[in-house]
């Protein structure tokens, strides 16, 4: 057996684009194995009520405060953009408050809500798996017949999808109101003129909640697969931990585009 | 019951206020240290080219699908109005002086921020920062300060590209999804976008690399407790920078107007 | 409600072929086979990192090995299918390195796990028999504690317990008394021994604390780098002249 020969600049050029997706692949399908494996064990009713109660504290009540500040914060520096936008361009600030809560629901309330949640709980989802993985409470289920996947995954994976769908309507509030305040002392839009349906459509609402229920799902589980993978001691779990929240938020960025694109044509025929 | 409820919202504060003084005491750390600056050369290098690459594809990636996101929103009300002609500006404006630069400084934080915090604790918790203390090497020259000057050149840089491929995402987006002419698009981005938008984006890069670099580094040095210690950190850490971000962002909006 | 055994007559409860496994490009072990008959005691031997517990965790079905075979009871542990492996694994008890406690459980809670997982035992009898284990490893009356209360001595007979519970005919012990100090691992090797005597067991044990190990172990192997140095009886071992062996067996070094 010879030594394989050094690849060249082609050769490392290749590699290079090759190895990312050749890991995105492996994650992708590992991802949508356990996703089959999940609704398996949900199907066969192997649900652990006391775990997912748990479990939706852990994910939607400790997120409270966080998605509070951020989505807060968020409403406001939007009010702010779009009040400075408007002002150059018409100097009608009459429909600010109905713009805003349109393009609050289409697309800043789910997906920055997710790419939080992704932050917060993807974290925590793969810290805890991970340490349970390192230190060998993994495999001390599977040979007491515990399969992982039913006694870890499932019930984060149920509580994430309803809280995720809870903290996006209350995300959305939040931030309402925020730019509301904002609307009120940075451009003195009345709180009557600002709160204004006339914008939003059934159909609106309708891509806030479909992208919410993607994000709650995809976010358990990427971090859960990725918390399982651990290997390695408290190095291995901070690997899993970072690797997790990029997972997370990578994988809300793509839906988010493909719902977004999907979504499109239905919304520009309705308006 | 009403004194456990009061005991733990005073030690929910007390970690607060520690964790906030903590961040504080950081970046006075750093300031004193790069007041004549002096930082550990090869050291700085190693982490701007570490910081770089390990985040050049992930920033590129989500720039990319940023800007063809904006672009498909912005698209509605162009439609709507039949402004093609906006286009380019509805969504470069929005791309450059907002989303951008939050979109990239969030997963700037989760992967060179995370992965910082996670490198310091598990150096924290395998007593390696106690063996540089022995060594009489300062922890926050020799470790801090190069990663500090590596993510704030860095997270600069990479918004710069950043926007340049959320642009291009747009374009792209525009031709195939929307039937806007890339021409169109881009000439609209040429004439009305100011060169006010693109740098209030870059100001902003700047400030939430400090703050990312800042807070990461608290939370690693301040790790205790083994693997499920870090794994907390790492959380702890990313969530801080998420709010940093925000509030940040909000008083440059602000000032920048 | 078990897996019916597919011994022959004169097989050996656990026999393992040829076991080859590479990680990161490396032969972490390499070709390892011995058999074990049952109703004995093997003790594991070898230096840190020679592959003791990767070797262990293949023979429970927890690691794939690259090349080779394990049998249990007769049973390909490679090839069972989820529903008879979960049935096997549940005549194999065993004991972790890092405890293993699930952080989420108290100590009762932890200890009638495997109980409850098997199903078809009265909550009365559970109760029963987590109180009698905790009392046989000298913890009465700590069911209600959570893991993070306990020291390492008392984890690791927590989770001694657990691991017994059931009475299981397969144990396997991974380092049994590892971090401990002296008192606490020679009273838990004086357990090990009893339950040894009390019934047909087949059990591996790994440990480090040779002086431990000679009483209650009947055969011997010694990994090194993977590869299987020795295996054989308490005869053979101690008429060994292998200097690896002799340095292990005897407790000194000679470089």
């Amino acid at each position: 057996m010879s030594q394989p020969a050094q690849p060249g600049l082609a050769g490392r050029f290749l590699s290079a684009i090759g190895e990312p997706v050749v890991y995105t692949w492996r994650e992708v399908t590992g991802v949508a194995r356990m996703a089959a494996l999940v609704f398996q064990y949900m199907l066969r009713g192997k649900i652990r009520w006391d775990a997912v109660a748990a479990q939706m504290y852990e994910i939607g009540n400790k997120s409270i405060v966080f998605i509070t500040f951020t989505l807060g914060f968020l409403g406001m520096i939007l009010v702010f953009q779009a009040g400075f936008q408007a002002e150059k361009i018409t100097g009608d600030l009459q429909l600010l408050g109905a713009l805003f809560l349109q393009i609050l629901l289409r697309e800043f309330a789910p997906t920055i809500t997710a790419l939080m949640i992704a932050t917060r709980v993807g974290t925590g989802i793969a810290a805890e798996i991970g340490s349970m993985v390192v230190t060998e409470q993994v495999d001390a289920m599977r040979m007491n017949s515990a399969p992982p996947v039913e006694y870890l995954v499932v019930p984060r994976f149920i509580a994430g999808t309803i809280m995720m769908v809870v903290l996006v309507i209350y995300a959305v509030l939040v931030c309402y109101l925020a730019g509301m305040f904002t609307g009120l002392y940075a451009f003195n839009v009345n709180p009557h003129t600002f709160v204004n349906f006339a914008f939003v459509s059934v159909l609106d609402v309708a891509v806030c909640l479909v992208k919410a229920l993607a994000y709650g799902m995809a976010i358990p589980l990427v971090a859960s697969h990725t918390g399982l993978r651990t290997h390695g001691g408290s190095a291995g779990v901070g690997w899993a931990t970072t690797q997790s929240v990029v997972s997370c938020s990578l994988s809300v960025v793509i839906l988010d585009f493909i719902l977004s694109g999907l979504s499109y044509p239905l919304l520009a025929a309705a308006g | 019951m009403i004194s456990r409820g009061l005991a733990a919202i005073g030690g929910a504060f007390n970690g607060l206020a520690f964790d906030v003084g903590g961040v504080v005491m950081m970046l006075l750390k750093i300031l004193r240290r790069c007041l004549p600056p002096r930082a550990d050369g090869p050291e700085t290098w190693a982490n701007l080219y570490r910081v770089g690459v390990k985040s050049f594809p992930i920033v590129l990636v989500t720039a990319a699908f940023t800007g063809a996101i904006m672009v498909i929103q912005s698209g509605l009300y162009i439609k709507q109005y039949g402004a093609e002609g906006l286009l380019g500006w509805g969504a470069g404006y929005s791309i450059l002086r907002e989303v951008g630069p939050i979109m990239i400084g969030l997963m700037f934080s989760g992967r060179v921020g995370a992965n910082n915090t996670a490198e310091l604790g598990t150096m924290m918790v395998t007593d390696q920062i106690d063996a540089l203390r022995a060594l009489a090497i300062d922890p926050v020259s020799y470790l801090v300060i190069p990663r500090f000057i590596a993510m704030m050149i860095m997270l600069t840089l990479l918004v710069v590209v950043g926007d340049l491929t959320a642009l291009v995402g747009g374009a792209l987006t525009g031709e195939v999804l929307l039937g806007v002419d890339t021409r169109v698009y881009f000439e609209s981005i040429v004439t009305l976008i100011t060169l006010q938008d693109f740098l209030s984006g870059v100001y902003k890069a700047v400030a939430f690399g400090v703050a990312i670099a800042v807070i990461s580094c608290h939370f690693g040095l301040t790790v205790r407790g083994g693997a499920v210690g870090v794994g907390r950190a790492v959380n702890n850490s990313v969530v801080a920078s998420a709010i940093a971000i925000f509030v940040i962002d909000y008083f440059m909006t602000w000032a920048m107007q | 409600m078990t897996l019916l055994s597919a011994l022959g007559p004169g097989d050996p409860m656990i026999r393992v072929e040829g076991i080859t496994k590479y990680y990161l490009g490396a032969t972490v072990l390499d070709g390892v086979t011995l058999d074990i008959p049952s109703g004995s005691n093997l003790g594991l031997m070898g230096p840190g990192g020679a592959g003791k517990s990767l070797l262990l965790k293949i023979i429970a079905g927890l690691v794939e090995p690259d090349q080779g075979r394990v049998l249990v009871d007769g049973h390909d542990v490679g090839t069972l299918d989820a529903h008879k492996l979960a049935q096997l694994r549940f005549n194999i008890g065993m004991v972790f390195q890092n405890y293993a406690l699930f952080d989420s459980m108290n100590v009762g809670e932890n200890i009638a796990f495997p109980l409850r997982q098997r199903g078809g035992v009265p909550e009365e009898e559970i109760q029963a028999r987590v109180r009698e284990q905790l009392a046989l490893v000298g913890l009465p009356g700590i069911a209600h504690q959570y893991p993070r209360e306990l020291s390492g001595g008392m984890k690791k007979r927590v989770s001694f317990c657990r691991a017994v519970i059931p009475a299981p005919p397969l144990l396997f012990y991974d380092d049994p008394t590892a971090g401990l100090d002296p008192v606490t691992s020679s009273k838990i090797f004086i357990h090990l021994r009893r339950m040894q005597q009390d019934g047909g067991t087949t059990a591996i044990t790994i440990s480090h604390d040779i002086d431990g190990i000679k009483p209650i172990c009947d055969r011997f192997a010694l990994l090194d780098h993977g590869r299987l140095v020795f295996h054989g009886t308490r005869d053979e071992i101690e008429a060994s002249d292998d200097r690896l062996v002799r340095q292990f067996w005897d407790g000194f070094s000679d470089d």
